[in-house]
């Protein structure tokens, strides 16, 4: 309880005003298509050099959980997700927009992700020590098979073809090797020195989601008389609250998913949001309604994203060990102050722990507030017109392809593969699994090459990979989401055979 | 939609897929092209079974590309990529960016071209975007964007 | 009309080249490519040496650090050498034996002769970690598991030819034995997580990192692969003392570059002044609290070592 000691110090006036900057701020940034969590945190470290230690992290702290629920916002109003984390709120998220029920989804994305944030912190506030273990009990291997876990969902994930899911999944698998291979250091598929980097997953996020959407806009050409004027419906925050603890399996779902990944390093957020969509889409009695505007799937995905938060700094904190790049940031910002995390942070400096982690639960109560006041004002963006916005988010594009690595390769390959996305995505191809793809393939060969490297100098493939509890278990539920893919489609194909001859 | 829309996109998979394949097979070190060559192979396998798809006429789905939203798409598409690909870097990104958004805005903004009203609209929306993403990228985030043609 | 003609051309020559005249440089804020992620200690360290620069007494201008990760640096080296502008506004971090070792095991479009050194700021030496509760507690303890089970020792490192990675090339030479490194994708930290979670019995390290592991109670430190004992770690010994001929030329030396071609006053001007900047009272401090040796080196000192290191290396890499 030695937390509660502390809650005064995030309310002194510099503080909370810090806190307030960076919460707005964070959410700001989160919404505008193309930076990313890690970049804004980055992006704020020169500042936090003139800070007190305590101010500099509560400043990065609140930037990081207001840009994950932020990402929300773009991707609602835009199909554009702010982060790899948002990708799963745009599949039902953009389709309550384009209905006119972008107030609705906001309202509910910024519930569903204050509940999974302030689990998340509290998750880091009392269960420490224990996470700390499990979330080093993830080697190789098991990281293998769980990003194994992931390409599984690939077929099922927004595509009405599972074959042309699997395919833009392997257009993704194969992006992701474009570049030098990290660990051995060959070049791979570098047909253009703008790809000698690889492909930056925040410049192919941009390109896959938001190039379509603009050229889209395009094709509906100049004529005024077709363009259908959005109607923005009013949502009362009430309802949105009710409707959130309704839908009590989406939001357990997703905050239970969305901690157990944050937790382990590596993996990070990038995929928390995907895996407790499909998990949620998976357990619902109502899954045929998934993609067409359902909030169970708005809810299960952004109340994931900001679970991840909490946990994904258990590592950095405990054991000093980054588990994703943005805690590789706020690592930096303690080090700056000469503060070592581990032991030395909580015995040493405890009001520097301790606030950091109060503000982060008081920040993710003032992003729902300030999330909740803008969301009526925010859908309308809805209404701009298309010329206007096509315009917008072109330019959008660019800058936030380059700000990523200050490159004009990456901007070269965001439009790139834009215009490919466009014309694919005419032909039953989708831009979610294609960016599965590319997220997953580095961790799957990563890993595999590791632990086989691992596995050679000691007992060898088989039993490194298959033995062992965790890596049992994980096949099994490989398996089990294999066969239950396998079996959806085999059902939906009778139905379609029966209504047919009906 | 006609069948030969189908083909000509899954097509080109199909042959990106055997080339990705071909060379994943026949390049050094083999550890380091050890997953290529498995994901080339699940491509092939894949892209294969849509081409076949689409030379048979089984696609359905999709909703494929009209003689209508080519004709729309067209103006368009020519000026972001003029934009993305030569203008950004030659002329800077400020000047660029204003240019391409008013040339973008004037061409699919419904209202008449012929008053005056509507260009000075034009203009300043442009301008105001323009100030925003200065705002927003010049001065906040202080991202060093290439040199400015004019200034 | 020619003459306006030629006189409008001479106006747009002087406003667009005249700017990269060097007398004022520099006169607009200068970018530093760092090929590691941000937060890695390549790129803390940057970030605090390059913080005063906008300094009257420094450049006068801020320097803004870009990470340009991937592949242990070859990404950001091989973007370095081949677009970076060499006009003085775009500087890179190096790492030294890093690069040296990519280019001559090849592959990329770099070597010590594409780039123009400026001044060095750091010295990190890599170190010998176990977890805290592994039963080694000397370099004798590893070599005698090593001897038992031949190929079966695990240590990790940051990724192949890279300081960790020559480290564990010297330490094979010198024992006689055989061992499995492990390389890492994700530098340092993935391969302290390795080390600390016992995915791999052992690790080659940072001395800053690893020291900052000790003190949270995560690893213990066996032994440094450097010629003296370092002031953060006085109790570890060197491995010669521990009987290993090793010298140092796995220390990873952290310093300012410019690409070839750069206008020579440019670097004359930045030759000068950067070593100044590197010995702000403010910079050590923060250096010191971060756990970071320094290491201040002049222009003609980084060219010497360069040349010293590139013989080093291209005589332990050539038995591979």
């Amino acid at each position: 309880m030695e937390f509660i000691y502390y809650f005064g110090d995030v309310f002194t006036p510099v503080n909370f005003l810090l806190l307030l900057v960076g919460t707005i701020g964070g959410l700001i940034l989160g919404a505008t298509p193309g930076l990313s969590p890690t970049m804004a945190v980055a992006l704020l470290i020169p500042f936090t050099f003139h800070l007190e230690a305590v101010s500099g992290l509560i400043l990065l702290g609140a930037a990081y959980t207001s840009t994950v629920a932020g990402g929300a916002v773009s991707a609602i109003l835009l199909k554009i997700p702010g982060a790899p984390a948002n990708i799963a709120t745009t599949l039902d998220g953009h389709t309550m927009a384009k209905k006119g029920e972008g107030a609705r989804a906001l309202q509910l994305s910024f519930l569903a992700s204050a509940v999974g944030g302030i689990f998340g912190v509290l998750l880091l506030i009392f269960l420490t020590p224990l996470l700390a273990k499990w979330a080093l009990a993830f080697g190789p291997s098991h990281l293998f098979w769980l990003a194994i876990l992931g390409v599984t969902i690939i077929g099922s994930l927004d595509s009405a073809s599972v074959v042309k899911g699997l395919l833009s999944g392997c257009i993704g698998l194969w992006l992701a090797t474009i570049g030098f291979d990290d660990i051995m250091g060959a070049q791979r598929f570098i047909f253009h020195s703008s790809l000698g980097g690889g492909i930056n997953i925040i410049a192919a996020l941009i390109g896959l989601f938001a190039i379509p959407q603009v050229l889209t806009m395009f094709a509906k050409g100049r004529r005024n008389d077709n363009i259908e004027v959005i109607e923005v419906k009013k949502h009362a925050i009430g309802d949105a609250v009710r409707e959130l603890f309704s839908r009590k399996r989406a939001l357990a779902i997703g905050t239970a998913v969305g901690s157990f990944i944050g937790l382990i390093p590596g993996v990070g957020g990038q995929i928390a949001g995907l895996v407790a969509y499909d998990q949620t889409k998976k357990f619902s009695p109502e899954r045929e309604e998934f993609g067409t505007g359902h909030s169970e799937g708005v809810i299960a995905a952004e109340s994931a994203n900001n679970a991840m938060v909490g946990p994904s700094l258990v590592p950095l904190l405990t054991l000093s060990i980054p588990g994703s790049p943005t805690a590789a940031v706020l690592l930096g910002g303690l080090l700056i102050h000469g503060i070592f995390p581990g032991t030395d942070l909580f015995d040493n400096h405890p009001e520097v722990a301790w606030t950091f982690i109060n503000s982060m639960l008081i920040g993710q109560v003032l992003m729902c507030l300030f999330g909740l006041y803008i969301a009526g004002l925010a859908a309308r963006v809805a209404q701009v017109p298309q010329s206007v916005m096509a315009a917008v988010v072109l330019g959008l594009s660019v800058f936030g392809a380059y700000s990523v690595q200050s490159s004009m390769g990456d901007v070269y390959v965001m439009a790139a593969l834009g215009v490919m996305m466009f014309f694919l995505e005419r032909f039953g191809f989708s831009a979610a699994p294609l960016v599965l793809g590319l997220i997953l393939g580095p961790i799957a060969e990563a890993n595999f090459i590791q632990g086989s490297m691992i596995a050679n100098a000691t007992d060898g493939l088989g039993s490194y990979f298959f033995s062992g509890g965790l890596n049992l278990i994980l096949i099994a539920v490989v398996i089990a989401s294999i066969i239950y893919s396998v079996m959806m489609e085999l059902r939906q194909n009778r139905a379609q055979t029966v209504g047919v001859e009906a | 939609m006609n069948r030969a829309q189908h083909i000509i996109p899954s097509g080109i998979v199909f042959f990106v897929g055997v080339w990705i394949a071909w060379v994943s097979f026949t390049q050094q070190p083999s550890e380091a092209f050890l997953f290529p060559r498995l994901i080339s192979a699940s491509f092939v396998a894949l892209s294969g079974w849509t081409f076949l798809k689409a030379l048979l006429g089984w696609s359905k789905i999709g909703s494929g590309i009209s003689r209508q939203m080519a004709v729309n798409l067209a103006p368009g598409l020519v000026v972001a990529l003029l934009y993305v690909f030569w203008l950004a870097k030659a002329l800077g990104f400020y000047t660029a960016t204003a240019l391409a958004f008013f040339v973008l805005l004037s061409l699919y903004d419904p209202a008449p071209h012929d008053n005056l009203k509507t260009w000075s609209k034009r203009g300043i929306i442009t301008a105001c975007f323009i100030a925003v993403m200065y705002g927003v990228f010049g001065l906040l985030l202080k991202v060093y964007t290439p040199r400015e043609i004019l200034f | 009309m020619k003459k306006l003609l030629a006189g409008a051309a001479m106006t747009l020559m002087a406003l667009t080249g005249g700017a990269a005249q060097s007398q004022d440089y520099p006169d607009r804020p200068i970018m530093m490519m760092v090929s590691y992620g941000a937060g890695g200690a390549t790129d803390f360290q940057a970030r605090i040496v390059t913080m005063t620069a906008g300094n009257e007494d420094a450049l006068g201008m801020p320097i803004a650090i870009i990470n340009k990760p991937g592949a242990g640096g070859r990404v950001g080296w091989n973007w370095f050498a081949t677009q970076a502008d060499a006009d003085g506004y775009t500087l890179a971090a190096y790492n030294i034996p890093h690069f040296i070792a990519q280019s001559i095991e090849g592959g990329v479009e770099y070597g010590a002769d594409s780039f123009e050194p400026i001044a060095n700021w750091g010295a990190d030496p890599a170190v010998f970690v176990v977890a805290a509760d592994s039963e080694m507690n000397s370099m004798d303890d590893v070599l005698a598991y090593a001897k038992e089970n031949p190929g079966k020792l695990t240590f990790s490192g940051a990724g192949l030819f890279v300081g960790h990675h020559i480290a564990a090339l010297q330490l094979e030479k010198a024992a006689g034995v055989k061992l499995a490194y492990i390389p890492t994708k994700g530098g340092g930290t993935a391969a302290m997580k390795a080390v600390i979670a016992g995915d791999v019995i052992a690790g080659v390290n940072n001395l800053s990192d690893a020291f900052r592991a000790r003190e949270a109670g995560n690893v213990k430190i066996l032994g440094v692969f450097d010629l003296e004992r370092n002031e953060f770690l006085s109790d570890v010994p060197t491995m010669k003392e521990q009987g290993l001929d090793i010298d140092n030329a796995s220390v990873n030396f952290r310093g300012v570059m410019v690409p070839k071609g750069t206008p020579q006053e440019v670097i004359d001007k930045l030759a000068a002044t950067v070593p100044e900047m590197f010995a702000n009272d403010r910079v050590a401090k923060k250096m010191k609290a971060g756990g970071s040796p320094m290491h201040i080196m002049t222009r003609e000192e980084v060219q010497a070592m360069w040349q010293a290191r590139q013989a080093t290396l291209e005589e332990l890499l050539a038995g591979l």
